[in-house]
């Protein structure tokens, strides 16, 4: 009896242990915020081919002929089901191909399409594969280990506010119908959803209410996973029978990868045409930030993160946001690492290494009002050049009331916006006309 | 609930075991202090940075380094880490020695009474319920910082410090004692629990960063509050040393040799309270040191006498804690792991050996 307590803190450690793993996973942070699109410099219409609304595709209602004049279509069926399936039709002549994202793959085939998602989580042994059957048209037989959905999904839930901005640029947001949690939401028309009871909360990780996601019934939930039954929704919603999809973004390690996911999610709303249209101009002005600052020669040297007693975590060399400051004309002290993940390293070593960096990037979750605050916390930073110079920043510019961070949300569906806040972070002088959206420069005294 | 597994009470009345020969102690005590200081040292001299032995000395000794971050790290990250772990660990050991007297159970540790429990859910409500309480007064996560911690866990560990000293005092049986942390254990794992449920991962990785433990969260400011307190604790478990003794013959026993039994135990929680908590506020909540040194120490010394075996845990457990930190920083590797992680994976097996060891020769 009297081992309880140990029991009890031994079984914490191992909870914090995996709650670690996680993090760790998502480059140092967290994985699942929240966020919401902004409202911020481009709304992305895309100036690309506009896929065209529903275009109907295969026939009109009257059913009147048996035979094959089906007319093909020039677009996806994005709405309702096919009626006189034609087996020699491609339904799907708009179709997405992954440029940056290497995280999954698809194959078409005339009314169906495959996607298995590579790399779920880290160190993952299983991958995932989805069968996206256009509806109206017959399965295919015969692929194994693959679950059937129905193309086009009418109603989805969402279990990462990362997906919401990608739903929003597909013109989706009407088919949500619920969220894991209400509370890290910044995008203001999911909230202005939640604010009308249109959306049910159903809880994430294995907290999920597979009651009430029953009831819901979605066509499709769209979760993630860290590979621990005992923090996974997916495999007790599988078990129910509900249509649960991976969508393992977090696992890219670039910024274009991470939003390229967009088409992943058009997949199940044949929305594919919308899709293309929308990363490409989005990879566009990503691209034309990176040149402006491409041939900078002083590029200001970058620590990022804070110290935890002793312990300091960075992100990996090989992390997307890594990737990030070097597309921002940044110098990452930790370039040379090739870690996709982030590195617990040891206080004394980042500071012997960072003493002289130029500019420190935050990324805490406390909301400190001045750099006065910061050292009163933990008076050993004050040694470090970017602390005297006053270039601290952090990434808590747009917040919403409960803690839920704008960044993970609006931020990471926007890589272009991202990189040109860092942009103007590292060369002012060149993004002048730039506002940085998601991060705060901290001042030295409150 | 047979709480006097009989090791304890009984081993004193045996004669001595063979392992290792009485002559032997007193070279015993000269390793200890030796590795200790060896210890101290080491950790002085090694970290994720590699300094030359003649810079760190230079450092210590306040001259200039040849490198401006080598003194400030030899001076304000190595020193007082390699200070706190010395206190820390002399501390859990003493700690854990008093409350397996205490309850006469060899499973006992310094935390048994729920020193830990409250400064885990002071930490649990400060940074997990920080959004929902302190919203109003100071701003949403005011308090997330370290010296918030510190403060957060300190004040849960003296709530219940008050608390178990206030029922130490009337209680009849320790059991009640017992019973009493176990329940607060049971309480404040709930309420983490809770708070966990409904918190983001940003303020549930904060926590569990805490329950990690480290020895290297301690500034200089902090150490003028932390030093104090354990000394102070280590001073009252020195004293105490007799009381525990007669308290280890059990309670009627000690009360025929005219011990007052109720002071005496007060006295052994007020000082293994203090020192729990002090630990648990500072370093956060540090496993294993405080079961596994006792154990050492009995088996190493063979005897049950407290006169021996205090100041040998204190050695013992200041030497582990500057071990086991240094095998945590793994010098030269990129990356640290956990105190906790080292403390259970490496102590442990030492543990299971000597005491297997020990029984083998009693046996014999």
């Amino acid at each position: 009896m009297v081992l309880k307590p140990f029991v009890a803190l031994y079984r914490r450690f191992l909870i914090g242990l995996t709650v670690m793993a996680l993090l760790v996973a998502c480059t140092g942070q967290p994985a699942i915020s929240t966020q919401p699109p902004e409202p911020s410099p481009s709304p992305v219409t895309a100036s690309t081919p506009t896929p065209l609304p529903p275009t109907p595709t295969p026939e009109p209602t009257a059913t009147p002929i048996p035979t094959p004049t089906v007319i093909a279509p020039t677009a996806n069926l994005t709405e309702g089901c096919v009626e006189n399936y034609d087996p020699a039709v491609d339904y799907f002549p708009e179709k997405v191909s992954s440029e940056d994202a290497t995280g999954f793959a698809v194959e078409y085939f005339n009314n169906y399409k495959v996607v298995t998602v590579l790399n779920p989580w880290r160190g993952a042994q299983e991958q995932f594969r989805y069968v996206i059957v256009q509806c109206g048209t017959p399965a295919p037989t015969g692929i194994e280990n693959a679950l059937v959905i129905a193309a086009p999904a009418g109603r989805v839930i969402a279990m990462s506010t990362t997906q919401l901005p990608h739903l929003e640029k597909l013109g989706l947001l009407d088919r949500l119908i619920g969220l894991d949690s209400f509370l890290y939401v910044n995008n203001p028309k999911v909230q202005t959803l939640i604010q009308s009871g249109v959306l049910v909360e159903i809880g994430g990780g294995a907290e999920v209410n597979v009651e009430k996601t029953i009831e819901a019934q979605p066509d499709l939930v769209m979760t993630y996973g860290v590979g621990d039954p005992q923090y996974d929704a997916h495999p007790k919603l599988l078990e129910a029978g509900i249509p649960t999809v991976i969508n393992a973004e977090y696992m890219e390690s670039t910024p274009l990868g991470r939003s390229e996911w967009l088409k992943f999610t058009a997949l199940f709303f044949n929305r594919e045409g919308k899709a293309q249209a929308e990363y490409a101009a989005m990879k566009q002005r990503y691209l034309a930030v990176a040149e402006k600052v491409k041939h900078v020669s002083n590029k200001p040297t970058v620590v990022s993160g804070m110290a935890s007693k002793d312990k300091w975590r960075v992100p990996g060399g090989g992390s997307y946001f890594a990737r990030l400051i070097l597309d921002a004309g940044g110098a990452y002290l930790w370039a040379d690492d090739s870690s996709a993940g982030s590195m617990q390293l040891a206080f004394e070593e980042v500071y012997d290494r960072a003493i002289n960096a130029d500019v420190w990037l935050l990324t805490a979750f406390r909301r400190y009002d001045s750099i006065k605050a910061i050292l009163e916390d933990e008076p050993r930073y004050a040694g470090l050049a970017a602390v005297k110079s006053g270039n601290v920043w952090n990434y808590d510019k747009r917040v919403n009331e409960n803690g839920g961070n704008d960044y993970w949300e609006t931020g990471i569906g926007n890589p272009d916006i991202l990189l040109a806040d860092l942009a103007r972070i590292f060369h002012p002088e060149l993004m002048a006309d730039h506002e940085p959206v998601f991060w705060r420069q901290i001042p030295a005294q409150p | 609930m047979n709480l006097s597994l009989p090791r304890a009470g009984q081993a004193s009345d045996r004669p001595a075991s063979p392992f290792p020969p009485l002559g032997m102690r007193r070279a015993m005590w000269l390793v200890l202090i030796a590795l200790v200081a060896a210890a101290f040292v080491a950790s002085l001299a090694l970290g994720a940075v590699r300094i030359p032995p003649e810079e760190v000395l230079r450092a210590l000794v306040g001259g200039r380094t040849s490198k401006d971050t080598w003194q400030t790290i030899v001076l304000t990250f190595r020193l007082p880490k390699a200070i706190t772990a010395l206190l820390a660990g002399a501390a859990l050991g003493a700690a854990g020695l008093q409350m397996q007297t205490l309850f006469r159970n060899p499973l006992a540790d310094p935390f048994v009474l729920g020193i830990s429990s409250g400064a885990s859910l002071g930490v649990a409500l400060m940074v997990l319920g920080g959004a929902a309480v302190s919203a109003g007064v100071f701003g949403r996560t005011a308090f997330l910082g370290e010296f918030g911690l510190v403060t957060a866990a300190a004040l849960g560990a003296g709530a219940i410090f008050v608390v178990v000293l206030t029922i130490a005092r009337r209680v009849q049986s320790v059991v009640t004692l017992l019973v009493l942390g176990l329940m607060i254990g049971y309480l404040t794992g709930a309420a983490v629990s809770l708070l966990i449920y409904f918190s983001i991962p940003e303020q549930v990785a904060a926590y569990v960063n805490w329950t990690f433990g480290s020895f290297g969260g301690v500034t200089w400011q902090q150490m003028r509050v932390f030093a104090p307190a354990s000394l102070i604790g280590l001073a009252m478990a020195l004293v105490g040393v007799k009381p525990l003794n007669a308290l280890l013959l059990g309670e009627n026993y000690a009360r025929s040799l005219g011990v007052n039994v109720r002071a005496a135990r007060w006295w052994v929680t007020a000082s293994a309270s203090l020192l729990a908590g002090a630990v648990t506020a500072f370093c956060g909540p540090i496993g294993f040191l405080g079961v596994a040194v006792p154990h050492l120490c009995r088996a190493l010394f063979a005897t049950h006498d407290h006169r021996v075996l205090m100041p040998a845990v204190i050695l013992l457990g200041a030497a582990l804690a500057l071990i086991f930190d240094l095998i945590a920083q793994m010098p030269g590797a990129r990356l640290t792991l956990p105190i906790n992680v080292v403390t259970a994976a490496f102590g442990a097996p030492i543990v299971l050996w000597v005491i297997l060891r020990r029984q083998r020769f009693a046996r014999v």
